[in-house]
């Protein structure tokens, strides 16, 4: 149990150190943090922002509540969710095709090491990266937040971006599959874009399907799942679904790290 | 140390090494010798534990690879034939994060990682990136992973390859200053190499081992009767005459004139099992021909090599019936075959490939 916490440190150590030394992750998260920004000022100052629009309504007469706390956090989740969609393929098709290409798989492979280990070790790297490329637009939105009245629950706050991590995770996870099937980044991005969008609509294509095969498939959507979390409902299957995506992920990454060495290399 | 019993391994229907048999003891350099695409790196992977084997057993350690990987792991240091580096990370860094993934204890950790540095000369790039590191300082930090937690096992796959002539003799003395305490495996095309660093040769060919033994022993199997290169001036003729009737000299024949200096000649000259090089001076000079040049011809461990790796293939399409003749040439017969015989180069020839032909079969059986 030591080795396994040692070894598993050594690698998230070792991730975490190659996404804050690389130009690449710095230039990843500027373009996110830049067009997040930009979002969030458009949504709360602009003249067609949510703000402008309630205080509008309220001049024509219009006397409807209006929660506009709760409407700008659900719909910015949405907005760094599928900004998301985007940034998380780049940050993970690295995470092995970069290993296979250098060699170090090599390295890690013949190293004391369970393929687990190392694919937890690295998912959790990632995951890190991401939540600290999050972590300045929290702070961004508590900023507005504090301005509300009455208080904005801090839970709503935290729930909804609880479940932006947790599909960050599992679609970080996903990719890092998908990224150690070969030795191109670009292709590992490209594929896991596809992927990631496909689980993103697969309750539309769902609706299509006819009984029990299209409700089950319904259930297997990111989106979904993830709309529950920012409208601050707590759903315990969309907190097992997530889980099973990272687990799943992970499995499939050892997996295939271990027919790597069957096959002609 | 290291026992390999037997080892095959297909990838897919083509077999990449069959039935690899050899043994390595403590503190001896084995060299693997092998063209390309021999079987040099699947033979080294399956020692450690990144491919497994589709049949045939190895033990590092007298521990099985792919039962015990994982203890194996610990024991043996790899170096694969593009050194795994972090190009991010810094060399210490780098070090100190593979004696980590080795299992290497945190307080041993410091010192292990300084004496691998110490080692490895890289005392002056400590602290910079693996990014900004020239070639030969990456292969150098490559051994240094592969020595940093002080395996009893050592395995590197071709690790002089793409150096300048000073980098390779670094590296070569490095791993010459490993042995004894460290057993190691090392594979290479290039022949100089295994003939400077290493205890015993393996020479591989077409995923088979051809042949084991001690670089001098597998110059010596080649050895051709004794010969001469002899470059003199004055007539070629008169020449021939007075070399034939050195006592122990079979034969003499003109080699070449061309490309000399106006007048002199190159001979080849043919002895008997005993040295008469000395012999051959004194009555050239005795006889007052101008002596330019005297040289011992040798095989080399390159002809070995060539022999025996070149011999593989050209013995598969050969008809067996072509081969029996030759066989039934003895080498005793030689001594009589080759004065009578006008072309005196190419008997030469044969005569080398066909005590090839015999100590390779002894090695097969």
């Amino acid at each position: 149990m030591k080795t396994f916490i040692g070894n598993l440190l050594a690698i998230y150590r070792r991730e975490l150190q190659s996404y804050f030394k690389s130009p690449f992750a710095y230039v990843i998260a500027v373009v996110f943090w830049l067009i997040s920004g930009l979002f969030l000022i458009v949504l709360l100052l602009s003249p067609s922002g949510i703000i402008a629009q309630v205080s509008a309504s309220d001049q024509l007469g219009i006397n409807q509540p209006y929660d506009v706390p709760y409407e700008f956090l659900k719909i910015y989740l949405n907005l760094l969710g599928s900004l998301s969609m985007f940034v998380l393929p780049m940050l993970s098709m690295g995470l092995y095709a970069e290993e296979r290409k250098q060699g170090t798989l090599e390295l890690l492979a013949t190293s004391p090491l369970t393929n687990w280990v190392v694919a937890l070790g690295k998912l959790l790297g990632v995951v890190t990266f991401y939540s600290a490329m999050l972590l300045p637009l929290m702070l961004l939105e508590l900023i507005a937040f504090s301005a509300s009245d009455p208080v904005f629950p801090l839970s709503l706050f935290l729930l909804g971006h609880g479940g932006l991590l947790l599909l960050g995770a599992s679609t970080l996870a996903l990719g890092m599959f998908i990224s150690s099937l070969s030795e191109s980044t670009v292709l590992a991005a490209v594929m896991t874009f596809g992927v990631v969008l496909l689980l993103w609509v697969v309750d539309a294509i769902a609706t299509v399907l006819p009984g029990p095969i299209g409700s089950s498939l319904s259930h297997l959507s990111l989106l979904t799942h993830f709309t529950d979390f920012t409208q601050g409902i707590f759903d315990s299957s969309g907190l097992i679904l997530f889980l099973s995506y990272i687990v799943l992920g992970l499995y499939l990454t050892a997996q295939s790290i271990d027919t790597l060495r069957f096959q002609r290399s | 140390m290291i026992e390999v019993d037997g080892l095959s391994k297909a990838y897919g229907s083509t077999l990449a090494i069959a039935d690899v048999t050899f043994a390595v003891e403590p503190g001896e350099i084995l060299g693997f010798l092998g063209p390309n695409g021999a079987g040099k790196t699947t033979t080294m992977r399956i020692l450690t534990g990144y491919l497994p084997a589709t049949a045939g057993t190895a033990r590092v350690a007298g521990k099985d690879v792919h039962a015990e990987s994982m203890a194996v792991r610990q024991r043996i240091g790899y170096l694969p034939e593009t050194p795994p580096l972090y190009p991010e990370m810094t060399v210490e860094g780098f070090l100190h994060f593979v004696a980590r993934i080795k299992g290497v204890s945190a307080g041993d950790r410091a010192t292990k990682v300084s004496s691998a540095i110490a080692r490895c000369n890289l005392e002056e790039k400590r602290r910079v990136m693996i990014r900004k590191l020239s070639k030969g300082f990456r292969q150098r930090v490559g051994i240094a992973q592969a020595i940093v937690h002080n395996p009893p096992v050592i395995v590197l796959d071709e690790p002089t390859v793409g150096l300048d002539p000073k980098q390779i003799i670094d590296v070569r003395n490095l791993i010459k200053s490993l042995a004894g305490e460290h057993t190691i495996i090392l594979s290479t095309h290039i022949l100089p190499e295994v003939s400077m660093t290493c205890d015993r040769i393996t020479i591989i060919n077409q995923g088979k081992i051809v042949a084991t033994d001690s670089p001098e022993h597998l110059v010596e199997r080649l050895a051709v009767k004794g010969g001469y290169w002899v470059e003199l001036a004055g007539d070629a003729e008169n020449a021939l005459t007075v070399l034939r009737s050195v006592p122990g000299v079979i034969d003499a024949q003109v080699a070449e004139t061309e490309g000399l200096i106006a007048g002199h000649s190159r001979f080849q000259v043919t002895t008997g099992a005993e040295d008469v090089g000395s012999a051959i001076a004194a009555q050239v000079v005795e006889q007052g021909l101008g002596l330019f040049e005297l040289q011992r011809n040798r095989a080399s461990l390159e002809d070995v090599f060539i022999n025996l790796t070149m011999q593989e293939q050209s013995q598969e399409p050969q008809d067996a019936a072509q081969e029996q003749p030759q066989d039934a040439v003895r080498e005793d017969d030689l001594a009589e075959v080759l004065p009578k015989d006008p072309t005196h180069e190419s008997s030469l020839e044969q005569s080398t490939d066909v005590s090839e032909t015999e100590n390779s079969e002894e090695d097969m059986t």
